[in-house]
């Protein structure tokens, strides 16, 4: 029987960032990316401290994610849930490994353009990750209500993701008065 | 003849199958297809990309069952990320995955059709009996009063007040027990949908059915003979592994409107209609947030429907106007769609068991097209008509009118930016609403009108038979051949739909 190395072509949340819409999109924020050079760019990310075992991204991703789930889900009196324990970079590095390489490559250029955010959008020289987090706050907000449609889209699809898997942890449900799945409960009412 | 459902991730898929007809997909077109043609006698196979998922595999949490039960993982998405596209993934197609909600074709639509495309054999005397037989297949009856959980209550409250038309719906439920999870499967199997209805009877008949099987490709494999290339899926249903072929005299695609004409482009089969006319009736979501407790994650998700503002039969476009429809999700997917982010999303989210949720389903006009590119991806290119915006505005002043009326603290409209309505005064804020591309969260569950049929070739990608323009014995039996929006909720035209084409089928052959 013949094997095939083709991947599934699959549409996805990460398909609409195609090479050509992310240099638009960079161009068209001011061409900071092109301006600072290749060279410039590694160094004001600066190093990423290692992380073990992942399958796709690597050390700099994990960083942007981490950055970017403790504004996305913050510890908050109304749902005093830390996020960090969850390892939802993890959990997202998992689902790549699942994806097509395409939308791998769509995501990836995804999280430069997040990281390099600040640059792009604001011209501020630094980076999502060195934000401080008020900074970083305000500034992912903005993504969401941008005129720039890419920075809108790619709002959408990290809330999707990281909402989606935050809010399915039993810890986080006590808080927004979910008392689990059904059927659970019901075994639960009959031991 | 011995039936069986194989699942080709774990079982050796078998070498060179032979079929008299192949069916691809097992949703409400294939698998009624499957069930009618395999009971007279004929052989049949079916394939279908999912896997068989079923009772508590079914685990009700959000991360692993739109993994598992929908198409992309639940990510599927028009071009720019306007539209969600939710489509079942699974042994049983869109039906494990709807809010069972039963609604014919409308009397009015089904006239639109006839006079206006020339499906005569869609005119409502003509039409009926398969209908009724239909309504059979499913166990239709009205939801009982019951089982009207305390949000959609919330909103016929609010309807009756206002002196708003609506109802309670019918569904395809038995024994249900308000477990509260339809949009990621019933673990207890209370949906009467083709995995529990149609496609056991198939097996029985002895047609064999194929689970995580992807089709790639239709060709023709000799005068008589096509060939369908099929990959064999790992699993998780990520990655393919080997190769297949199956040999069929009649190939019946039911993929549903995205994956049908997909199939059919990336084979080069069919005229230029394929993949045009896409309808994907896009549906916006609107909250009630109320100072009492709701609970809506339990009991019947979708169960009222305010129908005032519906219309059947528009000259024009057949099916126009909006419902507002009751519906909840569990924590995740209502997290996801909701536009707030930080400690702004925390809040939103901390009132979850005090929403009361619907939808605002505004049929469209056929306002894109599927294309495939030639690395074989797929893009559903769609733009929202300024009709569609329009009606949209004015069903979510309703809908907030209605909310309030039911004693709602306040409705939120999850668009960026939010639209946070306390008042009926405020509500006329509604006629502002820009809907610019990728700001608000639409979904769409009921994509039509890609593979037209028509009476003529000019018209249509398939004739009225539903046989693809161009081919013989290729054949769409799914909502892809609707050319206009069929109903609120297509399951129960499909299923009526593929009834009728099936029958035809069954005299020629």
């Amino acid at each position: 029987m013949a094997t095939t190395n083709e991947e599934p072509e699959r549409d996805g949340l990460f398909t609409f960032l195609s090479r050509r819409r992310f240099l638009k999109a960079s161009l068209v924020a001011g061409g900071a990316i092109l301006g600072v050079g290749g060279a410039g760019l590694l160094a004001l990310r600066g190093r990423a401290p290692k992380v073990e075992k992942l399958q796709v991204l690597d050390a700099h991703e994990y960083r942007t994610l981490q950055s970017l789930v403790a504004v996305m889900l913050p510890k908050t009196p109304a749902i005093p849930i830390d996020a960090a324990p969850m390892d939802l970079p993890r959990a997202f590095d998992g689902f790549l490994a699942d994806e097509p390489e395409h939308n791998v490559k769509d995501l990836q250029k995804a999280l430069v353009l997040i990281e390099l955010g600040p640059l792009v959008f604001d011209k501020k020289v630094t980076t999502f990750s060195r934000l401080g987090v008020a900074e970083r706050t305000e500034h992912w907000n903005g993504w969401a209500v941008s005129d720039n449609l890419l920075r809108r889209q790619v709002s959408i699809a990290m809330r999707k993701f990281f909402n989606l898997v935050y809010f399915d942890h039993e810890q986080v449900w006590p808080h927004i008065g979910y008392p689990g799945p059904s059927m659970k409960r019901a075994q639960g009412l009959t031991q | 003849m011995t039936g069986a459902i194989v699942g080709l991730s774990k079982e050796a898929a078998p070498d060179g199958v032979i079929a008299e007809i192949c069916i691809i997909g097992s949703g409400s077109g294939g698998a009624t297809a499957a069930r009618l043609l395999a009971e007279a006698g004929h052989e049949v196979v079916v394939l279908e990309e999912g896997r068989d998922l079923v009772g508590t595999e079914r685990t009700q949490r959000d991360a692993p069952m739109y993994d598992q039960l929908y198409m992309d993982r639940g990510g599927r998405a028009s071009h720019d990320l306007s539209v969600s596209v939710l489509q079942g993934r699974v042994l049983g197609g869109g039906g494990v995955i709807n809010t069972c909600d039963v609604v014919p074709i409308p009397d009015g639509v089904l006239q639109h059709w006839a006079a206006k495309y020339g499906l005569e054999d869609y005119a409502p005397e003509r039409f009926k009996p398969f209908t009724e037989d239909a309504l059979a297949d499913l166990s239709a009856s009205r939801i009982p009063e019951n089982l009207v959980n305390f949000a959609n209550a919330k909103l016929r409250q609010g309807a009756e007040a206002l002196g708003l038309r609506g109802e309670v719906m019918l569904h395809n439920r038995v024994g249900c027990r308000g477990l509260g999870t339809c949009l990621i499967g019933c673990p207890i199997h209370a949906k009467q949908n083709p995995r529990m209805v149609a496609l056991p009877k198939a097996v029985e008949a002895g047609a064999r059915i194929f689970t995580r099987a992807r089709a790639v490709k239709v060709h023709k494999a000799s005068q008589e003979l096509k060939e369908v290339e099929v990959r064999t899926l790992d699993p998780g249903g990520y990655h393919e592994q080997n190769e297949i072929k199956v040999r069929a005299k009649i190939v019946i695609i039911a993929a549903n409107a995205i994956s049908s004409p997909q199939l059919l482009l990336r084979s080069g089969i069919g005229n230029a209609h394929v993949g045009q006319n896409l309808m994907l009736q896009p549906q916006l979501p609107i909250i009630g947030i109320f100072d009492e407790r709701i609970a809506a994650f339990d009991g019947i998700p979708q169960s009222y429907a305010v129908t005032e503002f519906e219309q059947e039969d528009n000259v024009e476009f057949g099916l126009w106007g909006f419902r507002i429809e009751g519906i909840m999700g569990t924590p995740g997917i209502v997290s996801s769609l909701l536009p707030f982010s930080g400690a702004s999303g925390m809040e939103g989210m901390a009132q979850y068991d005090r929403m009361a949720p619907s939808l605002l389903l505004a049929p469209d006009a056929p306002s894109g097209r599927v294309e495939v590119a030639r690395d074989g991806r797929l893009t559903i290119r769609y733009t929202q008509r300024d009709d569609h915006r329009a009606r949209l505005r004015k069903a979510v002043e309703s809908a907030a009118k209605v909310y309030l009326e039911a004693g709602a603290r306040e409705v939120l409209v999850p668009t960026v930016a939010a639209l946070v309505i306390r008042s009926a005064r405020e509500a006329t804020q509604a006629r502002q609403l820009p809907f610019a591309p990728a700001t608000a969260p639409m979904l769409s569950a009921h994509q039509q009108g890609t593979v037209r049929f028509a009476a003529s070739e000019r018209d249509g990608g398939a004739d009225l038979n539903g046989q693809v323009y161009g081919t013989r014995d290729v054949y769409v039996f799914d909502s892809s051949g609707f050319p206009s929006s069929a109903s609120s909720h297509t399951m129960t035209p499909i299923i009526a739909s593929s009834r009728m084409l099936t029958t035809k089928l069954l005299t020629r052959i």
